[in-house]
């Protein structure tokens, strides 16, 4: 029967290929799962550790090629970008693929608890080699493989069990973020840290926390795919291309996220007060009934895809890939993502929250936070999710 | 139309114009002439995948997805909609009901029934020729001058079956066939030689999956040919054989590995057909090893009428044309005895759909 051991090391950071001297039995399947002819069962087979012992020549590749004279030998390529990903579930692995179609790295490690699923995954990904660039995808149970990386994408999370109070689910999240973010933040220690798992802006403190980066370099996906179904909608319902929708949301992901309204603008025109139903534009600045009707859809958007699909994975995926372009292209771009929000809007500076406001990212992380125009309602909405999530961390042990 | 989400929201109409105004005298807005629609059936792992694939290379303006499980179809729309700030302007559609997929220029079937265990493979061919005789014929109809791509397993009679149901002729159906496994092929290969995958011509040809055929005698890297006598290492004829054998065996069981360690593929499936839709929508006129009709070509008789993978030159009406390879005498004799096994099968299936 397969039976997979801890990887060695080679066979992990290389790959694709099994050693030869590998303690396992040959593979056997244990039932013909998906084969055409049953009466063919799939024989035994063999890993190889190369080529060579397969039958192909060693030295084809010098026959086929010739350096130049007096060329100096290949140099490993001193600027390659690295990018890890923690958690190969729906989640990690969209993001996985997203980066790679995008051709946002040279090389991909993705690191699981699961050896199986996560070889598996990796395999699936190395298959599709004659349709992407050269890169380099790796895989391991080991934080090794991460080491030296760009930026880390930690996906990880532990599930809310039905029943379960918040503060257990955020301490069986922080048992298992002290198992992850040490090693990591050791393995690659000038890296951007980039958490995604839920909830978001709590684990990103922790993260920071463990990791003892500066502020800059620790960041969470925060709100920057709820305000990408916020322009969704809004483009939606303008007709206009969703690049051209300029909307935030910020604060706290999930349910107390703060649409901000004063600062939409479609291809820089601003929108405020053309989106209510009333006629009357003089009395009807924003209507409040109607506003919070459309932030309460975005927020239920989740759920519900949530709800249908079992998961949510594309979406977080392209909103992940997208913050990976700005931060490794130095793109200066603005996104509204989670960060250290203590000193801002009002936020006591030794409040140390994370929560989303639109930043200006690149290759240091956090460049800048956007001075956007918050109203008083707002920015009380901010503070108050700041005092809440204070109130909830000083319960933690970090 | 479709309603516009925000219009049940209570949003305001006809807000657009006091954003923008036309330059004067101009003629009112017309649909944009190139405008690319794509199907795809099956909202399972392999048709999602597909689909995002798709979706992120920019290769369609509107994508029309089609299941039967309405709540999981309904999700994976909403996922894939919640992308729009990341994506270009594409129009995405789902519905359990087929014509959805009404005016589309490509159609992609992965919809598919899983091998239950025990199940004889007739078996398994009776049940999914009952699935496409539901999915093929009205596809058909509402897209009379589409490209059908299957990609359901086997996929060589399924797509034999896609091309009788919808009655096109057949340079407009395809199957995915041996694109991916080339690819895995190529990939092995290329890490051996050092060189991009993309310089690995290498081709598998005949039936996808235990019976395909590698092309050793046409395998070029970088525009140079290699001779089995690089291959094998000097060996002879026999060993040499039996090594190349074990290279094929190792890229047709990647599938299995892949199946059995996370349950299903699905990434490496998406890559492949995107490549395959880019070749087709952009009309790149280029080479790939697909399942097509076999039939007349590398002396394959005219009455066996099977699909095979054979490299052939896609472009947007379809297959233009099989390359003419020099095949060895076996590499002939094996596609030929692939056909007459596929012919038999087919025999034993009832192709005839009530109108």
């Amino acid at each position: 029967m397969y039976r997979t051991n801890k990887l060695k090391r080679d066979a992990d950071l290389e790959g694709f290929c099994w050693s030869a001297a590998s303690p396992y039995p040959p593979f056997r399947l244990p039932s013909p799962i998906e084969s055409i002819r049953s009466d063919l069962v799939p024989q035994t087979m063999q890993k190889v550790s190369s080529l060579s012992e397969l039958g192909f020549a060693d030295d084809v590749h010098r026959a086929l090629f010739r350096p130049i004279h007096q060329a100096a030998p290949p140099s490993p390529t001193s600027r390659r970008t690295k990018i890890s990903v923690i958690g190969a579930g729906n989640v990690g692995m969209a993001i996985a693929q997203t980066i790679l179609t995008q051709d946002l790295t040279d090389e991909l490690a993705l690191v699981d608890a699961k050896p199986d699923k996560l070889r598996g995954e990796m395999l699936d990904l190395q298959h599709a080699a004659a349709f992407l660039p050269r890169t380099r995808i790796l895989a391991s149970t080991d934080y090794a493989v991460t080491a030296d990386s760009d930026l880390c994408i930690i996906t990880a999370g532990a599930r809310q069990i039905p029943g379960e109070t918040r503060i257990d689910l955020l301490q069986r999240n922080l048992t298992l973020f002290k198992e992850i973010v040490p090693p990591l933040a050791r393995h690659s220690p000038s890296a951007l840290l980039l958490v995604v798992s839920n909830p978001v802006d709590v684990l990103t403190y922790i993260a920071w926390k463990l990791s003892g980066f500066p502020p800059n370099r620790v960041i969470g996906s925060g709100t920057n795919l709820d305000s990408s179904r916020f322009r969704f909608l809004l483009a939606d319902h303008l007709e206009v291309n969703a690049q051209d929708v300029q909307a935030y949301m910020v604060g706290e992901h999930g349910d107390s996220s703060v649409a901000l309204w004063s600062s939409i603008s479609v291809g820089g025109v601003p929108v405020l007060g053309q989106l209510a139903s009333d006629d009357n534009k003089a009395a009807v600045v924003m209507e409040q009934g109607v506003l919070e009707r459309i932030r309460k859809a975005v927020v239920d958007s989740a759920y519900e895809v949530i709800r249908l699909k079992g998961y949510t994975s594309w979406a977080i995926g392209y909103s992940v890939a997208s913050l990976a372009r700005s931060l490794l292209r130095d793109q200066h771009r603005i996104h509204p993502i989670s960060l250290l929000a203590a000193g801002f809007y009002g936020i006591p500076s030794d409040r140390k929250v994370f929560l989303s406001l639109p930043a200006q990212l690149g290759r240091s992380g956090v460049l800048t936070v956007a001075n956007v125009h918050l109203t008083d309602e707002e920015a009380a909405r901010l503070r108050h999710s700041a005092a809440t999530l204070w109130e909830l961390q000083q319960k933690l042990d970090v | 139309m479709a309603r516009k989400s925000s219009s049940l929201l209570g949003l305001a109409n006809g807000v657009s114009h006091q954003l923008f105004h036309p330059v004067p005298d101009s003629a009112p807005p017309y649909p944009a002439k190139r405008h690319t629609k794509i199907s795809v059936v099956g909202a399972g792992n392999v048709g999602m995948a597909i689909a995002q694939t798709i979706l992120t290379q920019h290769l369609v303006d509107e994508l029309a997805l089609v299941d039967r499980k309405a709540d999981m179809l309904r999700g994976e729309m909403l996922d894939l909609q919640h992308a729009a700030a990341f994506l270009p302007h594409t129009r995405i559609l789902s519905s359990t009901e087929l014509d959805v997929t009404a005016g589309s220029d490509i159609c992609i079937i992965t919809a598919g029934v899983r091998q239950m265990p025990g199940e004889t493979r007739l078996n398994l061919f009776q049940r999914n020729l009952a699935l496409f005789k539901q999915i093929v014929p009205p596809v058909a109809r509402h897209s009379p001058d589409a490209l059908l791509l299957v990609v359901s397993n086997p996929v060589d009679v399924l797509a034999y079956i896609a091309w009788k149901l919808s009655g096109f002729p057949s340079n407009r159906v395809i199957g995915s066939g041996t694109n991916l496994d080339s690819s895995r092929l190529r990939f092995q290969l290329a890490q051996r030689l050092q060189v991009n995958a993309q310089d690995v011509q290498a081709y598998m040809v005949g039936e996808h999956g235990d019976g395909s055929i590698a092309l050793w005698s046409s395998i070029s890297v970088g525009g140079v040919p290699i001779g089995l006598g690089h291959l094998a290492n000097g060996k002879k004829t026999a060993e040499a054989a039996e090594e190349l054998e074990e290279i094929r065996k190792s890229v047709v069981d990647g599938a299995y590995e892949v199946i059995y360690l996370k349950g299903y593929t699905s990434w490496a499936i998406g890559y492949s057909v995107a490549d395959l839709v880019r070749s087709l929508v952009r009309d790149l006129h280029r080479v790939h090893p697909v399942s097509l009709l076999a039939k007349g070509s590398y002396g394959i008789p005219e009455d066996r009428e099977v699909f095979l993978s054979l490299p052939a030159k896609l472009g947007s009406s379809g297959v233009l044309g099989v390359a003419n390879l020099e095949l060895t005498e076996e590499e002939e004799k094996r596609l030929r005895s692939s056909a007459d096994t596929l012919w038999e099968m087919q025999q034993q299936l009832d192709l005839k759909v009530k109108s």
